[in-house]
């Protein structure tokens, strides 16, 4: 099975490098793509869009479908992820640690769970106290981190970033937290049930203007037809369209990262893990 | 002001040259982190001040804002490179691994 794996893969390498035999020359002027439509969008985009950033006028206006799907495969990641390693099943084993003492108890497989009330924790088998320096700084860190993934959202039409990328950075400041503390601590802030309502919500604001734009009557994601709906600043209409269009995608990216996460370090548990 | 600028960039090289050098020539895990941790923020402290101070060349109030956000990423650099390595030196010890004595352990 591996080796017919190995020779699948192997084919599969040899027909894409043949395949690139017959691209044109990196950064070739002369090249189909830079001839016609590379031309017509740098000379066009700050006159047609009024958005200073070219590379985000492209992405997501005048390729705005491209990008909505972009925002439906990372969602489907995360879907595919939830699908294949949530795991439903009660642990065995559990732990549980008795607050006020700091007594653990050990409830082994099969024996019956009786209800302790408050004071008993449920604890991890790897649990190991979390470092005083490590959360301390984490704990400074984490919400400068969130600001400067908004900033990065929020300026996406000004200057490099956007929606993925912001949202991968406020992604990575929840798995901050989770490293820094422990699992339960990211679970009890997010739920999972949050973190999946989040996930479809980005992809529902995307695909929610781009239909608001057709009620309008024009089409799919014209942005200028949202102006009768946002009275002030008709000008840079579509730089507000394509704001609302990274929130939906930074909402939707930063949901998804938490999903994968979450699911991978504690094998579909969700409730130890890193 | 070319000086201080020459003078603190070199700094810094000389700093990030000696971590690189002592992420290879340390004998174990533990002592490697040493100079990974902290030479090397010395090090892009003494060069973000060249570059913050260069930058001051014509002085506005733009171009000071962008020293200020140099420093900041300084700063960031300063709170995060060591809690990095004293969380991976926390990672080693818990997993058990022996610091390098200079005797051969026995076995």
């Amino acid at each position: 099975m591996k080796f017919l794996g190995f020779i699948v893969v192997g084919l599969a390498g040899a027909i894409l490098l043949y395949g690139t035999g017959d691209f044109p020359d990196w950064g070739d002027p002369y090249s189909p793509a830079s001839l016609h439509i590379s031309k017509d969008y740098i000379e066009k985009a700050l006159d047609q869009t009024k958005v200073p950033n070219i590379v985000t006028a492209v992405l997501a206006d005048y390729r705005g479908f491209d990008t909505m799907f972009e925002t439906a495969v990372i969602f489907t990641a995360g879907l595919a992820c939830f699908l294949l390693l949530r795991d439903f099943r009660e642990k065995k084993e559990r732990f549980y640690r008795h607050t006020p003492t700091g007594v653990i108890l050990h409830v082994k497989a099969g024996k019956k769970i009786l209800d302790g009330g408050k004071e008993f924790e449920y604890m991890d088998k790897d649990w190991v106290p979390s470092d005083l320096i490590i959360k301390t700084v984490c704990r400074i860190l984490i919400p400068f981190i969130q600001i400067y993934a908004l900033y990065v959202v929020a300026h996406g039409d000004f200057s490099p970033g956007g929606g993925f990328q912001g949202g991968v950075i406020f992604g990575s400041s929840l798995i901050l937290l989770a490293i820094s503390y422990n699992l339960k601590t990211l679970v009890k802030r997010i739920s999972e049930k949050m973190l999946g309502v989040y996930a479809a919500l980005g992809v529902l604001i995307y695909l929610g203007i781009g239909v608001i734009c057709m009620l309008m009557g024009g089409q799919f994601l014209d942005y200028a037809k949202l102006a009768p709906l946002i009275p002030f600043d008709s000008n840079h209409i579509r730089a507000l369209g394509m704001l609302g269009i990274e929130i939906g995608v930074g909402i939707a990216v930063t949901a998804v990262m938490a999903i994968i996460y979450i699911n991978i370090v504690s094998e579909g548990r969700h409730d130890e893990g890193l | 002001m070319d000086l201080f600028v020459v003078f603190f960039l070199i700094t810094g090289l000389i700093f990030s040259l000696g971590g690189a050098i002592g992420i290879i020539r340390m004998p174990d895990f533990y002592t490697r982190l040493h100079p990974a941790g902290k030479l090397d923020t010395l090090g892009i402290l003494a060069m973000v001040m060249g570059l913050a101070l260069y930058n001051l060349h014509h002085f506005s109030l733009e171009s000071l804002l962008l020293s200020i956000k140099m420093f900041l990423i300084v700063f960031f650099v300063f709170l995060a490179s060591p809690t990095a390595t004293h969380s991976i030196v926390d990672a080693g010890m818990r997993a058990g691994l022996r610091h390098w004595t200079k005797k051969k352990r026995k076995g």
